[in-house]
């Protein structure tokens, strides 16, 4: 309904100031009466009138046009947390479930403060939209990508959703990597992604022996922060409890892929002017299988 | 209409004091913030450069240049404009000089303070001195005290100067200097309120990033754009020397720009988790800003109508006509990439930095430079040191930018179609942007060498020998000040 009536009060109050300003004789003025009329009408339709522009890249949009959004403050969100309740957020939503809300621990809090003041959300976005090219990319193996969802980001102050994508996206990053992956890549990224443009935050370790890099505090506070990112996504699966279907993390163990330790608390370290990315460990990249697709009908 | 008998108010003398401490201010925090820039778009092809210096990895350049650019060299540079073109246009001096030097010492204090805090050199966490962590809001709490100190100051002084004004009427560049000092307070407090300071009651999540992309957007919409357009509908006429095409036409075009602007952040966030009506909203008011946009450009092509010869010779003018092509270009953009289906493929893309560089460079900072060479020589009496740098200046920029945007552009799109590609992997994508890159980076190059012949000129203009005084209408540039010109003058053909 606000849809329509936003834009239709508002035309009214165009009119009365036009009214006031008397003037309504002049040529100027109807003609850009006229304008915002056509561009209204233009806009309503390519938005709304026509699904089928949208359609080509959207996975749904009748369901989440009913969504409606509250404002939540860090108090109510608590106070959800401690009942042990998910805050609904879609109305009439009574049947999805979502997983107990987990705020940050302090290390976490702490990552996060090391994520803001390195700036990763200017080249990472912390959002998987409801496109379908979007889901194949962000999907691992056999475990489908679940889409942006409102309460995944009730704990976030600031929020890090992002607006460009020179890097991935990092909402379900956490838990696809080791944590050793993260140090490796973050003292040197083209060590394990070659091509990569990252800067390498050699800050964030102590370096007095080059052969050896060890990770700050800083570094472990980043690194435990991203691996909550999207680690508690649950997606509801209907092979579960034999058949009858239930709620698991949205990946699979066996699509964590990249595990494979290099060290406690190490960082692997190759001469970059030998090495151009083949001679890490580890390949980092989003690697899709070729069964890495969408499922039919769309359904997550 | 006349308030004044026409040879009283010939022998203001304005001593735009305060203008010239704005414009410096401006002018050497293009020069910083456009070398900033260019080191910014050098790191994608050399992402090792400056390798281990902490505060000059990209992602800390970058907020301090897209701030810089808009709250060190815009708004700065709009304020010359302001304390130059107000009195003229109310007929009466600046209200106060000295607070006018103030205004800039303690709004330059607080950019300099936000490049230290979000370039962050000493590491630290604290929202007090480093950043806020939101694009556009990055400003630390100690720099953004600054600011809005500084912006009371200069809009006690406007409001000063406008009350007492000896013309009545208010010519449209007067209403959007007063949008501009109205909507800059209310934006500027509630984008950069430091909710980190107050958690218990602070917006979380995705209120946090509505707020945040309201804030963003009326940036441009709400502070850069009518400063701008009122520099424009201002020097427009002057250096035209044509009168405004239509001036009922131009307020029209100011209460719809108050009024539909605010709607538009949530086309930021389209096809994200923010509600989906907010997103239609947006989509909509997206596509009303067609109606503001075009009554500025009809008014401006309608003003140089008859006019077009001037180009060849007018710097100003030249500056000014292809700015307002570029905001044509840019709003139309905007309003198509607020589409779902556009939106789908350009969004997170590089498509958008080329667009908002339309937007801040192709329009806002073209209609300042003509406010530059127009009002420079006339606020230190002297004529401009050479209009062939002031030439090539416009095209180097005029040049490097279709080359930057162009680039961005065509490789941003591209890019957005390989995404919805999954057998490709992101890195590939990555690597089929990098000849893009090199042309954006060969762009911003020719725009920062501009910027460089752009300040040496206005230097050497200033510090030339002066003049003798008392040479009103002898020097040839009296001759066109127009600075006893009633605001009627400007409104219809002598």
């Amino acid at each position: 309904m606000l849809v329509f009536v936003i834009p239709i009060l508002f035309l009214v109050l165009v009119g009365i100031l036009l009214l006031i300003l008397k003037q309504v004789p002049e040529k100027s003025a109807i003609l850009t009466g006229l304008g915002i009329g056509m561009t209204f009408i233009i806009g309503l339709t390519f938005t709304m009138l026509i699904p089928s522009f949208n359609e080509n890249w959207s996975q749904n949009t009748a369901k989440d046009a009913s969504r409606y959004h509250a404002i939540y403050l860090r108090s109510d969100v608590e106070k959800a947390d401690r009942d042990g309740t998910v805050p609904p957020l879609y109305k009439g939503d009574t049947n999805v479930e979502f997983g107990k809300l987990v705020g940050y621990t302090a290390q976490q809090e702490r990552g996060r403060r090391v994520y803001q003041r390195e700036g990763c959300m200017y080249c990472h976005s912390q959002q998987i939209r409801p496109l379908k090219g979007e889901i194949a990319r962000y999907s691992i193996g056999t475990s489908v990508v679940p889409v942006a969802d409102e309460r995944e980001y009730i704990w976030d102050q600031p929020h890090f959703l992002g607006t460009r994508r020179i890097g991935p996206d990092l909402s379900r990053e956490g838990g696809k990597y080791s944590d050793d992956w993260h140090y490796s890549h973050f003292y040197y990224p083209r060590q394990m992604v070659n091509g990569s443009i990252m800067p390498a935050f050699t800050w964030l370790f102590d370096d007095t022996d080059k052969s050896n890099p060890v990770p700050n505090k800083d570094a472990r506070d980043l690194v435990s922060y991203v691996q909550t990112l999207g680690f508690y996504r649950k997606v509801y699966d209907q092979s579960l409890n034999g058949g009858k279907g239930g709620w698991r993390p949205w990946l699979k163990p066996q699509d964590q892929q990249y595990t494979q330790n290099i060290g406690e608390g190490q960082v692997l370290r190759i001469d970059p002017k030998i090495n151009d990315g083949k001679g890490a460990l580890i390949r980092g990249g989003d690697q899709l299988s070729p069964t890495n697709k969408v499922p039919p009908g769309g359904t997550l | 209409m006349r308030m004044q008998p026409a040879a009283e108010t010939d022998k203001l003398q304005h001593e735009d004091l305060a203008a010239k401490w704005a414009l410096w201010a401006g002018v050497g925090y293009i020069v910083f913030f456009g070398v900033l820039g260019l080191i910014a778009s050098v790191k994608f092809l050399v992402p090792d450069l400056f390798n281990g210096v902490n505060w000059l990895s990209w992602p800390r350049i970058r907020p301090v240049h897209v701030q810089g650019m808009i709250f060190g060299w815009a708004l700065p540079v709009f304020m010359a404009m302001f304390y130059y073109m107000v009195p003229r246009l109310c007929g009466t001096k600046l209200w106060n000089e000295k607070l006018g030097i103030i205004t800039t010492l303690v709004w330059s204090t607080g950019v300099a303070l936000m490049v230290l805090g979000v370039l962050n050199p000493m590491d630290t966490t604290s929202p007090w001195w480093s950043t806020k962590g939101k694009e556009y809001e990055e400003w630390p709490v100690v720099s953004s005290i600054f600011l809005i100190v500084a912006w009371v100051m200069l809009t006690v002084n406007i409001w000063s100067t406008f009350v007492r004004r000896t013309y009545k009427q208010m010519y449209v560049a007067l209403w959007y200097v007063m949008g501009c000092l109205m909507w800059t307070s209310f934006v500027y407090v509630i984008g950069n309120w430091p909710s980190q300071l107050f958690p218990a009651n602070s917006f979380m999540g995705l209120n946090d990033a509505n707020v945040n992309w309201f804030y963003g957007h009326s940036v441009v919409g709400l502070i850069a754009t009518p400063a701008a357009l009122a520099t424009a509908y201002y020097f427009l006429p002057k250096s035209a020397n044509a009168p405004l095409y239509s001036h009922k036409l131009s307020l029209i075009g100011f209460w719809t720009l108050g009024s539909i602007y605010i709607w538009n952040g949530a086309h930021h966030m389209i096809y994200g988790p923010i509600p989906y009506w907010l997103q239609t909203v947006a989509t909509i008011f997206s596509f009303l800003l067609f109606v503001p946009v075009l009554s500025a450009v009809t008014n401006f092509f309608g003003t140089v109508r008859g006019e077009w010869h001037q180009l060849r010779s007018n710097v100003p003018l030249k500056f000014i006509v292809a700015g307002t092509v570029f905001y044509l270009l840019v709003s139309t953009q905007g309003s198509f990439q607020a589409l779902r289906s556009l939106n789908a493929v350009t969004h997170f893309t590089d498509w958008v930095i080329g667009h908002s560089h339309m937007a801040m460079f192709g329009f806002v900072t073209f209609y300042a430079f003509a406010g530059c060479y127009y009002a420079v020589p006339r606020m230190y009496k002297r004529p401009l040191y050479s209009e062939g740098m002031a030439d090539w200046h416009f095209w180097l920029s005029f040049v490097g930018f279709i080359l930057f945007s162009t680039a961005l552009w065509i490789g941003g799109f591209n890019q957005g179609i390989e995404w919805n590609n999954p057998n490709l992997t992101f890195i590939s994508t990555v690597n089929d942007m990098k000849p893009f890159w090199h042309v954006r980076a060969g762009g911003a190059a020719l725009m920062v060498i501009g910027l460089f012949i752009f300040a040496w000129n206005l230097f050497k203009t200033a510090t030339a020998p002066t003049i003798t005084p008392g040479t009103d209408g002898g020097d040839g540039i009296d001759e066109l000040d127009n600075s006893s010109r009633t605001p009627s003058s400007l409104l219809s053909r002598v």
